[in-house]
């Protein structure tokens, strides 16, 4: 396996140590609070104000990707007539489901409810049906309408008819857990996410810096608390470490690279099975990746306040992924002007249809609109059979030939 | 060997060398290596002019590949390897050119060479090779502006023609023309897999096509997918193909018909551009050092 080639965070022991908590809690001391499976852009703000468990099995299939494990957890569900054009996430959850004993971790925690969410791809809604009938729980659909609007925002009709599937979710989960919501906890949960996502937006844009503190790996790294902790104290108390030290480095002039030559923006999911031998490709040009399209999905500042339904409502249907191709390219020549790139990276993931589709047009008009050069790879964010590091690696090396 | 069967894909492998260059008096001495999936060609060049060339077909070893080429380039010559003051690798084995100084990516040098083997005004560069296409997008200098590659599939490359030559039985460097003599042109085989378009092409045979209408059938399915290719790219003027299939006129007439452009013909092996481009690259290395 590939070493890293750039500078390692004092806090990355505090980050290891986060997360092996997360995931031995969920399996062995959650202390009978119920388990609920969600989503990535699920509201886990309500499920944690009712005292419930999530767990998020995206996170856990970039983790399989991440040891190794995938490609064979993929395979247990192909077996299973589940098609390889799956997303990888959706079929390492499926192949942990038959096949726990080889799973890593001894697979996920069973869920007791499930909700899921369309705000970040349609695949989720028919991985959480599959799940939920495998493990007979019931599950909870929210639908947030696609946003059309070139400046991002949703209809007032649109977050209405989101918070009021809200109500029904706190409805469901009420009489799931035959708990009454409070709403002080419930906006004590809120602030505590809202404080960590900003912290994150802090961190992220640090990276403004030249040289920058950190690399992509860095962030795609550091974005799991975000995900799987956004609204507990230990994310918030996490991040403001975190951002202590991305300011010390900021400070004193720390480079994440040896020597930062290039800069670029990343696109797409994390490459996770090949996370440092990938990303040091670059590293040979001393090309840092100093921001990225995909770790910022989680870094949306919540705003209406005092109503917490009615932030969650709109913050949950405005994620990046619900959003048009004028948005992604405006968010994507933004990026590049902000943080003074010279080109950017597009993960064409096998993967990831909702996040891939569109990648060549938005490439060609944020080339027209700021100039600077952008590259396709093609592979999978968890499945490395989709992985062909020679092909790969002609392509990086002509691209950073053009941007000498 | 009288009894070894007759290896249809097998290509002629050969040299050539300037007659009147006199590389003594030469300022500067560089040279290519392209170190293919496929074939593997050196090209020397003497004060930016071509002087010796060879194209072999690659083994194993991607050094030894690298090695043998360039000895045959030299065969005939009175020159030394030596004597050669900067050689730069390109291809898949470009890590691997034991003797090379520097290396580039083929694209970069296949830029370069279409500049240099065309002219200035090549802008639009496909290079179908052993087991990729590229479809490169070049400015005035030869520079790479833009590019596209076809993906974990050897569908529409080298290897494959090479797959349905052993199949059909017919000589890879006269399948072009075979495939041009037929009544009627038949539709594309279906599948764009070199694999599947084997067990297609077997059906057809089987059905009772004959050769030249199954070679047309797959060469029109090949054209179609580079095409597609090239389309989402974008040709400009002028178009040229590089790389071994540009010999095959049975797909470069299809895919100018589907284009609806016409790529300009050359005078010399367009499996030489990416040795060219890489001895001009290491000339520009060599002057700026």
């Amino acid at each position: 396996m590939s070493e890293r080639r750039y500078k390692k965070l004092k806090t990355a022991p505090q980050l290891k140590k986060l997360l092996e908590q997360h995931y031995l809690a969920a399996k062995y001391f959650h202390l009978g609070k119920p388990i609920a499976w969600v989503t990535s852009g699920a509201p886990v703000e309500i499920v944690r104000a009712l005292d419930i468990f999530p767990v998020y099995p995206e996170n856990y299939g970039a983790l399989c990707g991440a040891r190794g494990a995938s490609a064979a957890m993929c395979q247990v569900a192909e077996a299973r007539v589940y098609s390889p054009d799956l997303c990888a996430y959706a079929r390492s959850s499926v192949g942990m489901m038959s096949d726990a004993k080889h799973a890593p971790l001894g697979g996920l925690p069973r869920p007791d409810l499930l909700i899921t969410c369309g705000n970040i791809c349609g695949t989720v809604l028919k991985w959480y049906e599959a799940a939920a009938r495998h493990y007979h729980a019931p599950l909870f659909i929210l639908d947030t309408p696609f946003i059309h609007a070139d400046d991002g925002e949703p209809t007032a009709h649109a977050i209405a008819y989101v918070a009021a599937q809200l109500e029904e979710l706190i409805a469901f989960l009420e009489k799931q857990t035959r708990r009454k919501l409070s709403k002080e906890k419930l906006l004590a949960t809120a602030m505590l996410s809202s404080e960590a996502v900003s912290l994150w937006c802090d961190v992220r844009e640090f990276c403004r810096a030249r040289p920058s503190p950190l690399n992509a790996p860095d962030l795609f790294l550091n974005m799991a608390p975000i995900v799987t902790l956004r609204g507990t104290k230990e994310c918030a108390q996490f991040y403001r470490a975190l951002k202590e030290e991305i300011a010390e480095r900021v400070a004193r002039q720390v480079s994440a690279l040896p020597e930062e030559k290039y800069r670029l923006v990343w696109d797409n999911i994390a490459i996770w099975h090949h996370l440092y031998r990938f990303y040091n490709h670059f590293v040979d040009y001393g090309a840092c990746f100093v921001t990225d399209t995909y770790t910022g999905g989680w870094a949306m500042r919540m705003n209406d306040q005092g109503d917490p339904i009615h932030a969650f409502a709109r913050t949950y249907t405005q994620v990046f992924l619900n959003q048009s191709l004028r948005v992604r390219v405006r968010d994507m020549a933004d990026l590049i002007t902000r943080f003074d790139v010279d080109g950017f990276v597009m993960h064409s993931n096998r993967s990831c249809k909702p996040y891939s589709v569109g990648q060549y047009d938005i490439r060609r008009i944020v080339t027209e609109q700021t100039g600077k050069p952008g590259l396709v790879i093609e592979a999978d964010h968890s499945d490395p059979r989709s992985y062909d590091d020679e092909t790969i690696r002609a392509r990086i090396q002509t691209f950073m030939e053009g941007l000498r | 060997m009288e009894n070894m069967p007759q290896e249809f894909w097998r290509w002629k492998e050969y040299n050539w060398h300037a007659p009147d260059i006199a590389w003594r008096n030469a300022k500067i001495i560089t040279a290519g290596v392209d170190v293919g999936s496929v074939s593997t060609q050196a090209v020397v060049m003497v004060d930016g002019k071509l002087f010796a060339y060879a194209n072999r077909r690659t083994g194993s070893s991607s050094p030894d590949s690298a090695r043998r080429a360039m000895d045959c380039a030299l065969e005939e010559t009175d020159l030394a390897l030596d004597k050669i003051h900067y050689v730069v690798g390109t291809g898949y084995g470009r890590v691997n050119v034991p003797f090379a100084h520097k290396t580039m990516t083929e694209i970069a040098c296949h830029a370069r060479g279409a500049n240099f083997l065309y002219g200035a005004s090549v802008r639009t560069v496909l290079d179908m090779g052993g087991q990729d296409c590229k479809a490169i997008k070049i400015d005035a200098q030869g520079k790479v502006v833009n590019f596209l590659m076809n993906d974990k599939c050897a569908a529409g490359t080298g290897r494959g023609l090479e797959v349905i030559a052993d199949l059909l039985q017919v000589p890879i460097e006269e399948m072009g023309e075979l495939s041009l003599r037929v009544e009627k042109e038949p539709e594309p085989v279906s599948s764009t897999c070199v694999v599947f378009a084997k067990s297609e092409a077997l059906g057809l045979l089987r059905k009772g096509w004959k050769k030249n209408d199954v070679l047309a059938a797959y060469s029109r399915a090949m054209a179609h997918r580079v095409a597609a290719l090239l389309k989402r790219i974008g040709i400009e003027k002028e178009f040229v193909i590089t790389g071994g299939i540009a010999k095959n006129s049975g797909i470069v007439t299809r895919l100018e018909k589907e284009l609806g452009i016409v790529a300009r013909k050359p005078d010399f092996d367009t499996q030489i551009a990416g040795a060219v481009g890489a001895a001009l690259i290491a000339k520009k290395m060599k002057d700026e050092r």
